[in-house]
């Protein structure tokens, strides 16, 4: 009967990993404040799951030690359920898109579901990291092996979340508050066109008056293609309306000559802080990125 | 957002309000003739609330009132 029972050391190993890697999902699912649909429940449906990725995780290496090597397919288990939040939180999103004040659009809810997706790993892979070293240390005294297993899982947690880390709009760009102008139906924003749909008098006095627009410039030549690409503007427009409300009306519009990007809106609370710094930590989509040294690269080794 | 080539924005003409009688065409859309400028701007404004719809001003002076 005795021998059936888990030991002390593996029961050890479990539950350090278990807490290393829970404490890893619980880290990083503070990064992800904008993107959810429901903070209390999302964070319950997320902290579930990464506990579970975590126990996975945790449960690997104790059961290699007892030989029971058929365990350990249970991984890809936990991976087509990863995929599945993925996709949950992408059908979640994409069903609320007709509720916000503009879409967040496919490519922004794709990275999201990716993010959400990648962040389970985080759990599993920081867990069986843990139980790896712990392992590894165990001939020394529980209570070292036990710290060195944390400490290891900690250092992976620190290396994934830098590695993971996506850049936003205002690393790549500069934005400003741009100048609205109206001429009869038209709106330009510092001398550029944007739209001639205010048609009516009130359209035109509500703009004049409570307009705010936003011009992001480039900082380099190539990052055009990156701020022009149209799943990254939604994703800018989408944040801008959701930082300050949206009363009426909203656009976004290339410069083709300059590379600008503008983006006006009236907005319900009129904070242009808020507005700049919400279109500035708009992060810049996965699906848009592009190396600019990958593209530099010559594959053929010819001059 | 501004229209893209992969987009297609189902955009769908509501009223065309004229102070022309000759722009006052058969069609699909209703076409309205106005008396006066005041006439003109208070119909494109009641059918655009009515119908949520958005108004454009052509160049020529007539209201275009489309939903996108």
């Amino acid at each position: 009967m005795r021998s059936d029972m888990i030991s002390s050391e593996h029961l050890a190993t479990m539950v350090t990993a278990l807490i290393v890697g829970f404490f890893a999902r619980l880290v990083t699912i503070k990064e992800d404040y904008r993107q959810y649909p429901s903070y209390p429940n999302g964070y319950l449906i997320h902290l579930v799951t990464g506990f579970v990725a975590a126990a996975l995780g945790a449960v690997a290496i104790p059961a290699i030690m007892t030989k029971n090597f058929v365990a350990v397919t249970f991984l890809t288990l936990a991976i087509q359920q990863f995929r599945d939040v993925r996709r949950a939180e992408r059908d979640s999103l994409k069903d609320l898109e007709n509720t916000e004040f503009t879409p967040r659009g496919d490519a922004y809810i794709d990275g999201i579901a990716k993010t959400f997706e990648a962040r389970n790993y985080f759990a599993l892979v920081v867990a069986l990291v843990t139980g790896v070293a712990m392992q590894l240390s165990s001939h020394l005294a529980q209570w070292a092996s036990v710290s060195i297993g944390a400490v290891v899982g900690l250092i992976v947690l620190f290396i994934l979340k830098r590695f993971s880390k996506g850049k936003t709009v205002g690393d790549i760009a500069d934005v400003k508050l741009g100048k609205v102008e109206v001429k009869d139906s038209e709106l330009f924003v510092d001398g550029m066109f944007v739209t001639n749909q205010l048609g009516t008098d009130r359209a035109r006095e509500l703009f004049e008056k409570e307009g705010i627009a936003a011009v992001i410039v480039p900082r380099e030549e190539h990052f055009r293609i990156t701020l022009d690409h149209f799943g990254q503007r939604q994703a800018i427009l989408f944040e801008a309306t959701r930082a300050v409300g949206v009363k009426r009306y909203n656009f976004t519009r290339k410069d083709y000559e300059q590379g600008r990007v503008i983006v006006t809106l009236v907005p319900i609370v009129r904070s242009e802080k808020a507005f700049i710094e919400a279109i500035k930590r708009t992060p810049l989509l996965e699906s848009t990125k592009k190396s600019h040294s990958v593209m530099k690269t010559n594959f053929w080794g010819e001059e | 957002m501004g229209k893209e080539a992969t987009t297609k924005p189902p955009y769908q003409i509501l009223a065309y309000v004229t102070l022309n009688r000759e722009r006052v065409l058969g069609g699909n859309v209703l076409a309205l003739l106005a008396a006066n400028e005041e006439e003109q701007k208070q119909i494109t404004q009641d059918i655009a609330k009515s119908l949520k719809a958005e108004v454009t001003q052509l160049k020529c002076g007539d209201y275009l009132v489309y939903r996108i």
